[in-house]
């Protein structure tokens, strides 16, 4: 899909990967809606940036409907939508303090996986409402999981169990948008330089980067957001899950 | 790392997956080398982007070292190399004629993967010898081709899909041998491709049949699409160690 003048959500995107997403976006042209549940900083991130903010909780479906009617008069209804929003609470399953708690668990469910559903069914819902664009092509959804859904370390359970999550919804979603020619691809990042990372990991993120095998540092946001323009770019990208980590293995 | 001013060569560069591959580079300011087994139609290429044809077979091991020692002398040591050769044969691994034949297997196996190894053993070979490009200390990069048959092949592509699966599967154990010299492996699994060789298979009735499976877009796909990926991939220093999809969300079913 051509980008240009494209309306594009980015949910999480006051911070890390999803603000390094908005640069990119608006670079190619795009009207760029970032969501995100810290108002203050995503309108910081968007005066910088020059694009639009929207306070929005996804986990929350009337706030997310309200956040997409709002994107919408601003920028027109969303044709791509790139869902950067997550949290990663870490624990082990069980230790001598105990179990991990329940909720561990559901609060990364409702932001990590019932968010990034919500975006997904209600985003597509309104795309599919849409006038036809001229050509094969209605809509993108760029999803965002980890490749801790795939190999996730110790600490990680729930977290994984949420990107893994994530990663599952990828093919199926895609065959049921494929008759409305909207799309649906996953990036799974490895180690990035983002404040989620710092605050997971405790430290810069490239202190934690020693097991990379190549590049041997963090990935960079704009290197996140350089794959997910060509996935909204390139139409035969479909269905897939694609890892984005200097072929680190967790 | 920066296309431009590199040097690349495409194998399997004369046509389909590889003649866009080796235009895309070509647009994007590298030198490339076009090594195919048909001279004529690599010659051609080679001459529409200022390029140079080299012959190869790649399945020949003096074949690949003289074609890569003309590339060096004629262009120098390339940078990103990209291993697009292939051929494919349908065959059942029994049938009434009796079982697979073992040497049209081995054809296969020959140039898919051992081809790819090849190569890939060699070019890396040369890169290590050149300096780092840039603060990553990156050297060189493989695009490596595999197939979606490598996960989910169609009766009749035993031979075919082993080739590929190898491909897929040598793709972290290279990227990790690699990474110390700053050299990244990458492969892109592509699913059905409008090119000479998906045509040739399946003929066009089973194309149609073929594409009217894949989800989205519903038609074979474009060789640009797949060179874009291509070039991406080289631009992208994060990606390494990874095999991409490129098929439309198709998953192939029991036949062609």
């Amino acid at each position: 899909m051509n980008l240009n003048n494209i309306s594009v959500l980015i949910t999480g995107g006051a911070s890390g990967l999803g603000a390094g997403a908005a640069k990119l976006f608006i670079d190619k042209g795009a009207k760029v809606t970032i969501f995100d549940r810290n108002l203050e900083l995503a309108q910081t991130t968007a005066t910088e940036l020059g694009c639009a903010a929207v306070q929005c909780d996804v986990a929350d479906e009337t706030s997310v409907l309200a956040a997409l009617a709002e994107a919408g008069k601003i920028n027109g209804t969303p044709r791509i939508l790139v869902n950067c929003a997550g949290i990663d609470i870490t624990g082990r399953t069980a230790t001598k303090g105990g179990p991990q708690p329940r909720e561990a668990l559901t609060q990364q469910i409702a932001v990590n996986l019932t968010g990034t559903f919500n975006i997904c069914r209600l985003g597509a819902d309104a795309i599919r409402e849409l006038d036809d664009l001229e050509g094969e092509e209605q809509g993108v959804i760029v999803n965002v999981a980890s490749i801790a859904g795939l190999d996730g370390p110790f600490g990680q359970t729930a977290y994984a169990a949420t990107k893994a999550a994530v990663i599952g919804m990828t093919l199926p979603m895609a065959r049921d948008l494929s008759a409305y020619g909207i799309r649906v691809v996953t990036i799974a990042p490895g180690v990035f330089n983002t404040p989620l990372a710092a605050s997971v990991l405790r430290g810069e993120p490239d202190d934690y980067a020693g097991g990379v095998p190549f590049p041997k540092r963090a990935g960079k946001p704009a290197e996140f957001a350089s794959i997910a323009v060509e996935i909204c770019q390139n139409p035969m990208l479909n269905g897939e899950v694609i890892r984005l980590d200097g072929a680190l293995r967790g | 790392m920066e296309i431009n001013q590199q040097i690349a060569i495409v194998t399997g560069g004369a046509s389909g997956l590889g003649a866009d591959t080796v235009r895309a580079l070509a647009a994007k300011g590298a030198k490339v080398a076009v090594l195919d087994l048909n001279f004529e139609l690599a010659k051609a290429i080679a001459e529409e982007v200022g390029g140079l044809a080299v012959q190869v077979d790649v399945a020949d091991g003096d074949s690949v070292e003289s074609a890569l020692a003309t590339v060096k002398a004629e262009l120098g040591t390339a940078r990103i190399v990209m291993n697009v050769a292939g051929i494919g044969i349908g065959r059942k691994i029994t049938n009434k004629k009796g079982p697979h034949p073992l040497d049209s297997f081995l054809k296969v196996v020959n140039v898919n993967l051992t081809g790819t190894f090849d190569v890939c053993r060699l070019a890396s070979t040369e890169m290590i010898a050149l300096d780092p490009l840039n603060e990553d200390g990156e050297r060189g990069v493989f695009v490596n081709v595999a197939s979606i048959f490598g996960y989910d092949g169609p009766v009749g592509n035993t031979a075919y899909a082993a080739s590929k699966a190898g491909v897929i599967g040598m793709t972290l154990p290279m990227a990790r041998d690699l990474a110390p010299y700053g050299i990244r492996v990458m492969t892109i699994c592509p699913g059905v491709f409008d090119t000479p060789l998906a045509k040739a298979e399946t003929g066009q009735e089973g194309f149609d049949r073929l594409i009217a499976t894949v989800p989205f877009p519903k038609r074979g796909g474009n060789p640009q699409d797949f060179a874009k990926l291509a070039c991406h991939i080289v631009e992208n220093t994060m990606m390494n160690g990874e095999c991409i999809r490129i098929d439309g969300a198709m998953r192939m079913g029991l036949m062609i």
